[in-house]
């Protein structure tokens, strides 16, 4: 299939003009000729096929970082925290920087599924399991770091409100306490909403292992046990769909709370550049923008890897840089209205603190971030751009790069030139910090590949009902003769088949 | 014994009742005895083994392992004090800290201690406050010295080359010695000591002398008074103290005269000082103070105007303030007045001689004018002339004779002692370190190696005692009996608080042997010296106990008396005038830490940011930003320092306020044989230092490549113009005397939510800036209570120091080269709305109902949020365990534990801490005044730092009573909370510092 977009005789040939989804307004996602047999073979086909070359390489790659995740944790503990660059006065570095940076490359994927669920935006279902099974590892990344950031990581239970004799609580105060129950809850409620996404398209690998080797037994057993006996029936569905709508509703809040609460780390705080009401949205648009450059990444690797053009399209990949220029927008705005604050307030702590940022020792760091966030990503006002992989991806890459430096501008900037001149210092990151941060993206990885092996990386189900063949066409169903007896009303293939 | 007869099993009746024990004992008694044999058969005690130990016997027997045990374990005490445990004293409770009176010399002055020990362990040296010296502080050095005690590399044999020897192999070479020398009547003994202010050091010495005619003694210390004493010597012909009342002098003119930190009796005189400027009302008058000086000393941070000249222009800038003095306002200098014709103005600032002069004049009888111990004798007989003739003797400026009035200048004495070494048999080193420290140009090492016994007695295995045959452990000053002779006169007793931790003779001990004493230990050399003391003849048993309870006896101060000064001996010396130096001179510097060197191996002093540079781990070449930019150098850059061919080479440091062209080098540092934290820690400067220019000397500079690392505990010298360490003119402060509140206010919103009522104490804490000299004693004082670890330089160099106070350092002003300095100690300000405490999510730091922002170390995980969010960055985390991996130790030395505060707890790793406000001392107290069946009064506690502080800048106690000292420093209309707009409602508050320049200066 090529690259380009179809033409509008293309679309017109392939359905009549009132599917659903042209119903609400939206083009035809997938090529006109894409059968639904097809479909189920270019996504079933990574799992089944024996494992490419490439993917041991990255694998391989892969286990080695998280290697290195496990090094650096071990002397981590035991030596202690300070093997990192932290310091008084910057307490928080690079830990709470990688944090925030992976926390927020996550809010993609429970976007995709939620909200644009919700809204019925039927171009996300090519990429929303791939950008949920990235929002799950990327917060068990994220959730690394404030376990092992910890100087006695030993005694993080204490953050959990466990009853005990002394009858010691949290402090339900603090907002890292929050943190503690808005990123478990986010985890828990996008690990659910992934794999109950996931139940019909474990039943679909359930059903093409077929064979009597063992290998394919052990396959059989593994998807049919977590496929919950998936059988398709119009029950399972109307429960599926249910479910599903429950629980795109419950993510839903947490899209935007999650990195609310997060930014409330830093904006309940005293710290001038810290304590300021803009963070909630900002840091939202700011985790969004880096979720979908994330997913943008990481997607045009796998696209081109597993030969899946014709499922995530260029249509998808031009969407999803309209979003990133939206988001970027929003995030520069946000940049733009802090240093207006800051001068409004007529505070000088607050003044010289955007100041610093912008022209102080770390100023390296705070222009990069403007270049990557702002002033790249203006490049996708035109379509040309928006539709070249290349630029789209150097762009992606680039704007995961200017979102790490807006939480390093953040918290290392504010942290190191606060209140008191005396006690100004500077940050510089060890070995170690850059071991964790390396680590987790091997970790990262890992998961992600083993992901791509095992799992369908598209919601296959979903993206069927997209297909125009998911639904009833007057013409088919009128021209239909009696030759073939498949029921007009189906796929040309029952999604699962009943179970034996 | 007990008259009840000693039941034992053997002694039981055999007639009696046959038992059985079961039934085949019965029946076959021989069979079951036997298989009834003792199952272990030898060693283990049976019962018929027991019946030989009575109750009484064994109790006996444990009571005295366990008494034994108590005195080798754990307690150790000057073996003539020890009681056994058996019969403990009433008051002696375990856990309950004793307080000793004791006394330390600190450059001729006597200064008065107590200190505190924790079941026989020294652990807190605090001062005595009835002691004339200390008023109750301590200076910097006093507070680190306990560390000093329990340094783990102190020496713990004597040695003959590197073979250990016992202290018995010391006894017989001292008494070869006294047999060798009774013979040539010592003519081949040759004695070097560090200049003493013992009585019974001198009494011994006349002993020796006494015995050995041919014998000479020889004194030195690189840090000295020679100077001061010659140049009394020439103004009033006999080497007289000056006493200086900087409480009651409106203008006082310090000529190179760090008399606040470095100089003799400085906490005495930054007390006094303080005492003269501490405003509470606009009526209130201050003193006004001006500093001509060589380096940048904390005096001169103190000043209200400050000159900095290169030290060959001191003397000349003396010399025209003389003349203007004598000629525009006729005061009588006799025949000074003619050796002062040819003074000249010539290169100095004019404003600075004819306005000082009108102020001195006008403060006839009520100003000082002192000479810093660098200036050489000429200049301190001026100054002896110039306030007899301003009328300040007898008014604020008082005399009182030295103790030692045969003592030489050093510099001669040191010289002798290396000449005299060459026809020397016996040469005996009592302290000091004169290889590391004499002149450069004597070359003890060499002269000593050809001595054919030399001995030096040493706490450490130092540099010197490389150099002698014989090294002997010298016992510390808080193991030794000794007696020293304050400034004032006051006899002061000094008395170990613990026996020798590595054995250790005394110098006292080894003159008392010399001398042929049968009683050649220290308490009783002492008790003779005082017993032979006029005054205590009578009932000298009480009288000593007296004595050792106080510290000192009682009424022993000599009467003050005015000098009566010799213009024409003035005059005389003034004719030999200094030759001009042109280009770079270097100016050796006492250094407030190290002092010369002897505290090298302090953890807590190297690790103590320098006054003013606030450097840490080194010491460096200071230069004045302007000649720094002429050489192209900068911070850390490294120069060489050359003088006639030697040279050093240390990295380079701009202290703004430095005079040009001057390099100040700090003495003590980059020593060889210090100890595992203080060797090559820093530059040594010795090399340079010579019998010809002891102060100054005209050097060559040169910048090379490379820079060297400094640790910095703040980097930052700008206050930004924020509201900070708020100060203002004496005018200001007169024209609105709440200046300070309004330029921090605390903000008028209305809480959130109810404010807390605090109903019982209310502690606080008051810091008066305008009495803070900066001199860092606090911050000793709070590590040495608090067992705050030190980090070493690398961590110091990452801002991990561990320092819950700390006193930041700001330069203001506009011009680098003369700036003005603003201190301001800082530790956790226990906001009463802690923005740290709502920020922790397990509620490891919450207020106590007193105030207090309390840190539960137990339940702290480390998230390091409450450190974030303190805007004055007072918390300080354990980023690893820094007891045990600091960079000399893989764990804490046994010695070093000894140190710590048993009520504090020593903090582990990822753990955050700070300031507690000497919560244990507010528990200690509570206790004992509820035992006592009374309220907590004011002054039944103090926080660790405002007993320390030697300016009593610190007030601490309960803002609930009104009438406490802390809430009338509250009171005080300069009174402000720093960064009081964030609304944190800080508990600590500052008193601004006011300032009094001169208006006349500046026009």
């Amino acid at each position: 299939m090529s690259e380009a977009h179809f033409t509008p005789v293309e679309e017109e040939l392939a359905h009549g003009a009132e599917s659903p989804i042209e119903y609400l307004g939206e083009r035809n996602l997938l090529p006109p000729t894409m059968t639904m047999r097809q479909l189920t073979e270019t996504v079933c086909a990574p799992t089944e096929l024996k494992t490419p070359k490439a993917w041991w390489i990255g694998f391989g790659i892969a286990l080695m970082g998280a290697g290195i995740l496990g090094a650096s944790v071990s002397w981590l503990l035991f030596k202690g925290v300070g093997v990192w660059g932290n310091n008084s006065p910057v307490s928080w570095a690079w830990d709470i920087t990688n944090f925030v940076w992976w926390i927020g490359i996550g809010h993609a994927g429970t976007l995709i599924s939620a909200i644009l669920f919700l809204f019925r935006q039927k171009w996300r279902t090519s990429i929303n399991r791939f950008a949920e099974a990235m929002t799950i590892f990327a917060v068990m990344c994220a959730g690394i770091y404030p376990g092992l950031h910890t100087g006695r990581p030993w005694f993080d239970y204490y953050m959990f409100p466990v009853p005990n004799s002394m009858v010691l609580w949290p402090q339900f105060k603090s907002p890292l306490m929050w943190d503690i129950f808005a990123v478990s809850t986010y985890f828990t409620v996008s690990a659910l909403f992934w794999y109950v996404g996931l139940i019909p398209d474990l039943a679909t690998l359930r059903d093409r292992s077929t064979g009597d080797t063992l290998p394919r037994k052990v396959r059989r057993f593994a998807y049919g046990f977590f496929s919950l006996g998936w059988r398709g029936s119009n029950r399972h569905w109307q429960h599926y769909e249910r479910a599903y709508m429950i629980l795109a509703g419950l993510s839903t809040p947490l899209v935007l709370s999650v990195h609310s609460i997060v930014s409330f780390d830093f904006a309940t705080s005293v710290e001038p550049g810290w304590h300021t009401t803009i963070f909630p949205p900002y840091f939202v648009a700011g985790a969004v923008f880096s979720g979908f450059a994330m997913v943008l990444t990481l997607m045009l690797v796998c696209r081109s890897v597993f030969d899946m053009k014709d499922v995530v399209t260029m249509k998808h990949l031009e969407l999803m840089n309209k979003i990133m220029l939206t988001t970027g927008s929003l995030v520069g705005y946000a940049y733009a209205m802090e240093f207006f604050v800051a001068y409004y307030s007529g505070n000088q702590y607050e003044r010289y603190v955007f100041l610093n940022r912008a022209i102080g020792p770390y100023a390296w760091a705070y222009w990069s971030m403007i270049a990557c966030n702002v002033i790249f990503p203006q490049v996708f006002w035109w379509k040309r751009m928006r539709t070249s992989i290349p630029v789209m991806f150097v762009i992606s890459i680039l704007i995961n790069i200017g979102m790490w430096f807006e939480r390093f501008v953040i918290i290392v900037t504010t942290l190191h030139r606060d209140y008191l001149p005396a006690v100004w210092g500077m940050y510089s990151p060890t070995i170690w910090d850059m071991g964790v941060y390396i680590g987790t993206f091997g970790f990262f990885f890992t998961c992600f590949l083993l992901f791509l092996r095992w799992l369908p990386m598209i919601a296959l189900a979903e993206v069927k009902a997209t297909l125009p063949n998911a639904h009833p066409r007057k013409s088919h169903a009128a021209d239909h003769a009696d030759d073939h007896g498949h029921d007009t009303n189906l796929a040309e293939e029952p999604t699962a088949l009943p179970a034996e | 014994m007990s008259k009840r007869e000693k039941y034992s099993f053997a002694a039981a009746p055999a007639t009696a009742k046959k038992f059985w024990k079961s039934l085949e004992a019965k029946e076959n008694p021989a069979a079951f005895a036997k298989a009834a044999e003792p199952e272990f058969p030898m060693g283990v005690g049976t019962v018929e083994d027991a019946a030989s130990v009575s109750r009484r016997g064994f109790l006996t027997v444990a009571t005295a392992t366990a008494a034994a045990i108590g005195l080798e374990g754990c307690v150790r005490r000057p073996v003539e004090q020890i009681l056994p445990y058996a019969q403990a004293p009433e008051y002696l409770n375990p856990g309950v800290p004793m307080h000793y009176a004791t006394s330390v010399e600190r450059r001729g002055e006597a200064l008065g201690l107590l200190v505190t020990t924790h079941e026989g362990r020294p652990t807190k040296i605090e001062g005595n406050p009835e002691h004339p010296a200390s008023l109750g502080s301590t200076d910097l050095l006093a507070q680190a010295m306990v560390l000093d005690l329990y340094d783990p590399d102190r020496s713990n044999a004597p040695k003959q080359g590197e073979a250990k020897k016992t202290f018995a192999d010391v006894d017989a070479l001292m008494a070869s010695i006294v047999r060798t020398h009774s013979a040539d009547a010592g003519a081949g003994l040759r004695i070097l000591a560090t200049p003493s202010i013992s009585p019974s050091f001198l009494r011994l010495r006349a002993a020796v002398q006494q015995r050995f005619p041919q014998a000479k003694f020889y004194t030195w210390t690189p840090v000295n008074e020679s100077n001061a004493r010659e140049g009394a010597r020439l103004a009033f012909g006999e080497p007289v103290v000056a006493h200086h009342d900087y409480q009651g002098a409106k203008i006082i003119l310090s000529i190179d005269s760090d008399f606040l930190q470095t100089e003799s009796g400085s906490i005495r005189s930054a007390r006094r000082f303080a005492d003269g400027r501490r405003l509470s009302q606009a009526t209130d008058s201050m003193s006004r103070l001006y500093v001509v000086e060589s380096t940048h000393s904390t005096t001169g941070a103190n000043a209200d105007h400050r000159l900095a000249l290169a030290p060959s222009k001191i003397t000349a800038y003396l010399r025209a303030l003389a003349k203007e003095l004598a000629t525009a306002h006729r005061i009588e200098l006799g025949p000074l007045g003619a050796a002062l014709q040819g003074a000249s103005n010539a290169g100095l600032p004019t404003k600075w001689i004819s306005n000082v002069a009108k102020e001195l004049v006008g403060a006839r009888g009520r100003s000082v004018i002192v000479a810093g111990s660098r200036q050489p004798a000429a200049v301190h007989a001026l100054v002896h002339a110039l306030n007899a003739a301003l009328g300040n003797h007898g008014a604020t400026i008082v005399f009182s004779s030295v103790a030692d009035t045969t003592e030489t200048d050093q510099t001669a004495s040191i010289t002798a002692f290396a000449a005299g070494l060459e026809g020397a048999k016996t040469a005996i080193i009592l302290g000091g370190n004169p290889v590391f420290d004499a002149p450069a140009d004597l070359d003890l090492a060499t002269k000593l190696a050809r001595v054919e016994t030399s001995l030096h007695f040493s706490g450490t295995h130092d540099e010197t005692c490389h150099a002698t045959k014989w090294h002997v452990p010298r016992a510390h000053e808080l193991e030794s009996w000794g007696d020293l002779r304050a400034l004032d006169g006051t006899v002061t007793i000094q008395q170990p608080l613990i026996a020798p931790l590595f054995g250790g003779r005394t110098d006292l001990e080894v003159l008392a042997q010399l001398a042929g004493e049968r009683n050649w230990r220290g308490y009783y050399v002492v008790r003779q010296t005082l017993r032979g003391a006029a005054g205590v003849q009578n009932g000298f048993e009480s009288e000593w106990r007296r004595v050792l309870h106080r510290g000192f006896v009682a009424g022993s101060a000599e009467p003050p008396r005015p000098g009566v000064i010799d213009m024409s001996r003035v005059a005389t010396a003034l004719g030999r005038s200094e030759p001009a130096v042109d280009g770079f001179e270097a100016v050796f510097l006492a250094c407030a830490k190290m002092l010369d060197g002897r505290h090298a191996n302090n953890a807590w002093l190297l690790e103590l940011p320098d006054p003013l540079t606030r450097i840490t781990w080194d010491n460096v070449a200071l230069l004045s930003p302007k000649t720094a930019s002429e050489l192209g150098v900068r911070n850390g850059d490294m120069i060489r320092v050359t003088r006639d061919g030697t040279s050093i080479e240390l990295p380079a440091w701009k202290l703004p306020g430095q005079p040009d062209k001057a390099v100040g080098l700090l003495m003590g540092w980059g020593r060889k044989h210090a100890g595992r934290y203080g060797n090559d820690v820093g530059f040594d400067v010795y090399p340079l230092r010579r019998s010809d220019a002891l102060h100054s000397a005209a050097v060559q500079v040169a910048k090379l490549a490379g820079s060297y690392p400094i640790s910095q505990t703040q980097d930052h010298d700008s206050m930004e113009g924020r509201p900070i360490a708020i100060d203002g003119t004496l005018e200001e402060f007169k024209a609105d005397p709440t200046f300070a509140i309004h330029r921090s206010p605390t903000p008028r919103t209305l809480p959130l939510w109810r404010e807390v009522e605090y109903r019982g104490h209310k502690w606080g804490l008051v810091i008066d800036l305008g009495a803070c000299t900066g001199c860092n004693t606090c911050v000793i004082a709070c590590q040495s209570e608090n067992n705050i670890p030190t980090v070493g330089k690398a961590m110091v160099a990452k801002g991990r120091e561990m320092h819950w106070i700390r006193i930041d350092r700001y330069f203001v002003g506009e011009d680098a080269n003369e700036p003005e300095v603003a201190f301001q100690p800082l530790a956790c300000q226990q906001c009463e709305e802690a923005p740290c405490e709502n920020v922790c999510p397990v509620e490891a730091t919450a207020h106590s109902p007193e105030g207090l922002n309390d840190m539960a170390y137990n339940r702290c995980i480390g998230t390091r949020y409450c450190a974030n969010n303190c805007p004055y960055k007072a918390r300080r985390f354990n980023y690893f365990n820094w007891h045990t991996k600091n960079e000399a130790d893989e764990e804490v030395p046994p010695t070093r534990q000894m140190q710590f505060n048993p009520n504090v707890t020593v903090r582990m790793r990822g753990v955050m801490e700070k300031c507690t406000y000497c919560v244990q001392r507010i528990e200690t107290a509570r206790t004992a005044t509820k035992i006592a069946g009374r309220p907590m009064r004011d002054g039944d506690i103090n926080v660790a730092c405002a007993q320390a502080c030697p300016s009593n800048a610190i007030t601490f106690g309960d803002l609930n009573d009104a009438a406490s000292r802390v809430s009338r420093q509250n009171q005080v209309s300069r009174h402000y909370k720093l960064l009081a707009d964030i609304g944190a409602q800080p508990r600590t508050t500052f008193l601004a510092k006011v300032r009094n320049p001169n208006p006349e200066m500046s026009a």
